[in-house]
């Protein structure tokens, strides 16, 4: 998706009405539950689309918007997710030629791929500040199920996002299938 | 056409290069332990916490349905006036049961803490945080029913965290099961010191204990009182774990926290009498330090 940041805000504030309605289920309506472990974490999946799919280059904001409107529902705040989105991102834009969406389970195996990835960065990060492991290797216990659960509702999100971002003639990552 | 190309792919390298440096610079300045809200957050804040309000209760509402209406529905027909009846008085029990435990959970959060000179702001739970890396609840009280940053936050039966995040209506709280919250805690028995520190999502740990210290499973651990945040005497939890080496000078030690984070639904905030003079204090040295920069900035420009 080419054109100018004037075109964008129409599908980003889809996207982030979107986000807020996730969040908010993640948030109140799973711990009330019972839910209290673990969180789906909806926004990493919003910003791997963006990455995926969009050719613009205002994506860089777009993962800064996406994650500072995620910190109002979180302490972890929208600097860690803003680098390892744009990382995320710039990755992938050297690997366009390799990965392709083509169908649901490549979706699924590529968005757990880049989740791993997204995982080792703010992980990477989280270790540079608290110089803590056995809190990492905790936390990579609760991303795996969360992780899991994420890339098996990307394709469904995904063909979604294709609609409100007008990028499903694009397909997997620019590429006409 | 190849020079709009480049031309894009320059922006998108230096967008990308500016929004990286920006956040790793706000990553490294990142408080872990208190966070001051902007008024953009502020506003945000209070704007999406209502939604989460409304979700629980929707959810209360729906679940209290299904259970009292739904049932019903495979009766037969001649007892369908009947058990309306019955179910509708079951309905009206279970509200004033519900009311009756809500009412004794209120009566005795209020009853906390009595003999301590803190006023008291009773709170609902209305949210957790939205990543599961970190232990925070969102309650529905705020600035403007007078909750104060850093206060403590408890429950009748123990500590439950400090209020980390305030907007005007909501507030976050760094639960003791978070790994940025620690608490300085004392074990009641032995009045050994250590440091409570949030370790998963049911346990915490507590450092830096002495190996010589004879603790045993079971031992009640309070807050010691310093550290400036927690009141003297709040039961943080049981010692749930030991492991004691042959080396080392620590010993390894497990707090199952005595309140159950996965039930709580109301808590209390406990606000010092003196934390508004504090504040006034605070605010009187800050206004101190920022005419001295400003005399500071006049006496430069006359120069």
């Amino acid at each position: 998706m080419r054109g100018n940041w004037l075109n964008l805000l129409k599908p980003l504030g889809v996207t982030l009405l979107i986000l807020v309605i996730f969040e908010v289920l993640s948030t109140a309506l799973f711990p009330m539950m019972g839910l209290i472990k673990y969180r789906l974490p909806f926004n990493v999946l919003i910003i791997l689309y963006i990455g995926f799919k969009l050719e613009n280059p205002f994506v860089a904001i777009l993962i800064f918007i996406l994650q500072y409107t995620h910190s109002f529902f979180s302490i972890e705040g929208w600097e860690m997710g803003t680098i390892a989105g744009v990382l995320i991102y710039v990755v992938i834009s050297y690997l366009k030629d390799l990965l392709h969406l083509s169908s649901s389970i490549m979706t699924i195996f590529v968005t757990q791929m880049f989740q791993f990835l997204w995982f080792l960065i703010v992980s990477t990060i989280l270790y540079i500040k608290t110089d803590e492991l056995s809190y990492i290797i905790e936390k990579f216990w609760r991303f795996l199920p969360e992780s899991i659960v994420i890339s098996l509702l990307a394709p469904v999100l995904f063909a979604v996002l294709d609609v409100i971002w007008q990028s499903e003639q694009q397909s997997a990552l620019g590429d006409s299938v | 056409m190849r020079l709009v190309e480049d031309r894009d792919r320059r922006k998108r390298i230096v967008i990308n290069i500016f929004v990286l440096l920006v956040a790793f610079i706000c990553v490294a300045k990142r408080s872990s332990t208190l966070h001051q809200t902007s008024t953009f957050e502020n506003l945000l804040i209070d704007s999406f916490a209502p939604l989460q309000n409304s979700v629980s209760t929707i959810r209360t509402n729906v679940a209290n349905f299904f259970t009292h209406y739904v049932a019903n529905i495979s009766a037969s027909k001649e007892n369908r006036e009947i058990l309306k009846q019955v179910s509708d008085l079951e309905s009206r029990i279970f509200d004033l049961n519900e009311l009756e435990k809500e009412n004794l959970r209120l009566k005795n959060l209020l009853e906390f803490g009595k003999g301590v000179g803190y006023k008291k702001v009773l709170a609902q739970v209305v949210a957790w945080d939205a990543s599961s890396d970190f232990r925070v609840l969102r309650i529905n009280k705020g600035l403007k029913d007078g909750v104060m940053l850093q206060a403590p936050v408890v429950t009748s039966v123990g500590l439950v965290g400090y209020i980390y995040r305030l907007t005007d209506h909501f507030a976050d709280i760094l639960t003791v099961l978070d790994n940025n919250n620690r608490v300085d805690g004392l074990i009641q028995r032995v009045r050994a010191h250590g440091i409570v520190e949030g370790y998963s999502s049911e346990k915490s740990l507590m450092k830096y204990v002495s190996r010589t210290e004879p603790i045993i499973l079971g031992d009640v651990v309070i807050t010691s009182g310093l550290g400036n945040i927690y009141p003297k005497g709040i039961r943080v939890g049981g010692v749930s774990k030991i492991e004691r080496e042959s080396y080392g000078i620590t010993q390894y030690v497990e707090i199952t926290p005595a309140v159950d984070f996965g039930l709580l639904e109301e808590v209390v905030i406990l606000l010092a009498e003196g934390d508004e003079q504090k504040r006034r204090e605070w605010e009187a040295l800050d206004q101190m330090e920022e005419s001295d920069d400003a005399s500071a900035k006049l006496k430069r420009s006359k120069r």
